[in-house]
């Protein structure tokens, strides 16, 4: 006889409480906000794709990069060349946006096979040095990149005949690309692939000896980190329609690491929470604009004094000392009765 | 052509002693308290900025510009390590030092445009044409030279050569690097070890500003002046990670080649810079005068 019982599909209240929330928070954005405070939202998402790449890279894989930048760029520039027709082609859009991700997969791939050579603080310095070179000529280069001017008249996406009319719309398409790209990221956790990520980071050479290929495991990484950096680029031209070099300077791929790590560097939703408070802390504190950065650097500092582990670090550490408390309760308890029942 | 040339290599070599301060003061600061500074182009850029004030606004004698300049840079310093590194000792996360470090670069980027605006200042040339009122230009062998650059490639020399004696030779240097070795057995053996920490963060800001007050006449001071701290990176990595001998001429190299790649592709300069980076890093990655040992991040 066999057993036939099904798997039980096991939903913690966790998940749900996330899913709720996240519904909430896209249904109702683009019914109170409109405007400008709509395209912070928007641009917020995309960065948190990005911040969502770096986890990958330096969560689960432990190797700190700042090449998640020069990515988004390749997908941008790869969509902003095919489609707007400056090339003297123009594609459709939507498979430009799907073939953007795997355009920069490939490319991050043949990076990764060269740079991931090297371990530790040297693939660093080397990502840095990708910005430079991929910033270099992404604002000089005028025939493949545009130049200074960068690329213009980047077409709306069509996406099976909806056009979103206005930045409100573009939030859903948006939010739908996160929540796909989130999907995909908590999948991977789960996946041989992922535990192979964790146990390089931990430990390159216990990995080693359980039979995991170190190198390929980090270029795989290297390249799915690339591919929702590309997606991230390719949706970002669409929704600005222009692109141009100074949104992939070292700087800004210093903000996106800044993202990861302040919601928590091997946590999906503190990824995105991190974006969506560096994105939007410069909306919603409006009435310090002036001093708008300054707060803006103190807040990382005090934020790695006070919680170097990132917002989901301390709810994760709360939570966990919570379950001691209650673990230690209940073995009280039930010492008590064994007690009690020893007296009887 | 040849005069040509020689032009470019005095250029080279003087952003190259410029970059290897700041190298330097990154190497020290990874061999003192094991942090990659990110903030470090920033301090560059402070001092630049406070010299500017002593200089211009408050129009100090030179006598006493030394010593006032000198003391707030080591103020500076000091007001750098109690904020992004005393707090942080005891992380157990040793990425959360490195990322306020970014933080402490937004802070000094945003107060030096707070209090020195927007507008990209200009520093007056330490030996000035009296006709021109700027930079004397030295004739040698039919050869033009700007004094402003072989003023810089002087001071950063005597700099530089009295950093390296300090840490290679003196016993102060050598606490400071026992400290840096094993910050607990220096303690054991009686070395005070916030002393020795304190006083390498002085001496880097130190070091990092008098590089930036260097430099402040050939370019404008602004915020972009920060980002040189990014060729300085490029240098240690060539010279050889953790090694003060590696970063200086590592730094030298990115700088001489910075000046010849203006011959040939001079929009591409940045570009040439770091694709020679990252071919160092490919074929010897423990950089050209580096040990090969693990590594430490």
């Amino acid at each position: 006889m066999k057993n036939f019982t099904i798997k039980k599909l096991k939903i913690r209240p966790a998940t749900i409480i996330v899913f709720v929330v996240a519904m909430a928070f896209i249904l109702l954005m683009p019914q109170v906000n409109s405007g400008y405070k709509m395209l912070c939202l928007n641009l917020t998402l995309i960065y948190a794709m990005v911040a969502l790449s770096i986890s990958i890279m330096l969560g689960m894989g432990g190797q700190m990069t700042f090449a998640g930048v020069t990515m988004m760029g390749v997908g941008g520039y790869f969509t902003a060349n095919m489609t707007s027709g400056r090339l003297g082609f123009a594609i459709p859009t939507l498979p430009a946006l799907l073939l953007a991700p795997l355009f920069t997969a490939l490319v991050a791939l043949a990076l990764g096979l060269v740079l991931l050579r090297l371990r530790g603080t040297y693939f660093t310095f080397a990502t840095i040095g990708l910005v430079q070179v991929a910033w270099s000529f992404y604002s000089m280069n005028k025939p493949a990149f545009g130049g200074y001017d960068g690329i213009s008249g980047v077409p709306k996406l069509d996406l099976f005949g909806f056009v979103p009319a206005d930045y409100n719309q573009w939030f859903y398409i948006l939010a739908g690309g996160l929540v796909i790209v989130a999907l995909i990221i908590e999948r991977i956790r789960k996946t041989q692939f992922g535990r192979s990520l964790a146990a390089v980071r931990d430990n390159e050479t216990a990995a080693l000896t359980l039979g995991i290929n170190v190198y390929i495991t980090k270029v795989y990484a290297f390249a799915v980190a690339g591919a929702i950096c590309g997606f991230a680029g390719a949706l970002y031209a669409m929704m600005n329609r222009y692109i141009s070099a100074d949104t992939f300077t070292f700087d800004v791929g210093v903000r996106y690491i800044i993202m990861a790590m302040l919601g928590g560097v091997n946590n999906t939703i503190g990824c995105i929470l991190g974006a969506v408070l560096i994105g939007m802390l410069p909306e919603w504190l409006r009435v310090l604009q002036g001093y708008m950065q300054f707060i803006y650097g103190i807040g990382i500092i005090l934020l790695m004094i006070f919680m170097p582990m990132g917002l989901s670090g301390v709810f994760l550490t709360a939570l966990k000392r919570y379950r001691k408390k209650k673990k230690i309760k209940l073995e009280h308890r039930a010492s008590q009765t064994a007690a009690e029942k020893g007296e009887a | 052509m040849l005069n040509n040339l020689i032009g470019l290599t005095v250029n080279g070599l003087a952003m190259g002693v410029v970059y290897a301060l700041i190298a330097m003061g990154l190497i020290l600061l990874v061999r003192a308290v094991g942090v990659m500074n990110f903030a470090q182009g920033d301090l560059f850029m402070l001092g630049a900025y406070l010299s500017f004030t002593f200089i211009v606004n408050i129009k100090l004698p030179y006598w006493l510009f030394v010593p006032a300049s000198l003391i707030s840079f080591a103020i500076v310093g000091l007001i750098f390590m109690a904020v992004t590194y005393w707090p942080l000792r005891e992380a157990s996360y040793p990425q959360a030092v490195i990322i306020a470090t970014m933080g402490a670069g937004y802070v000094i980027k945003e107060l030096a445009y707070k209090i020195w605006g927007p507008v990209a200042l200009s520093m007056p040339a330490l030996v000035i044409n009296p006709e021109t009122g700027t930079t004397k230009v030295l004739e040698i062998f039919g050869i033009k030279l700007q004094w402003q650059y072989v003023m810089i490639i002087a001071v950063c020399a005597v700099l530089i050569v009295l950093v390296f004696m300090l840490f290679e030779k003196l016993y102060a240097g050598r606490m400071m690097q026992a400290t840096a070795q094993d910050k607990y057995a220096a303690e054991l053996i009686g070395i005070p070890s916030v002393v020795t920490i304190a006083a390498t963060y002085m001496l880097v800001t130190m070091v990092v500003s008098i590089g930036g007050y260097m430099v402040a006449p050939v370019f404008f001071i602004s915020a972009t002046l920060s980002s040189l701290q990014l060729r300085a990176f490029a240098g240690v990595v060539i010279g050889g990670f953790g090694n003060l001998k590696g970063a200086i001429i590592g730094s030298l190299i990115v700088g001489l080649i910075e000046a010849y790649a203006t011959l040939q592709w001079s929009s591409y300069k940045d570009a040439v810079v770091f694709i020679v980076l990252i071919i160092v890093l490919i074929f010897r990655p423990q950089g050209l005068f580096g040990e090969k040992i693990a590594d430490k991040a």
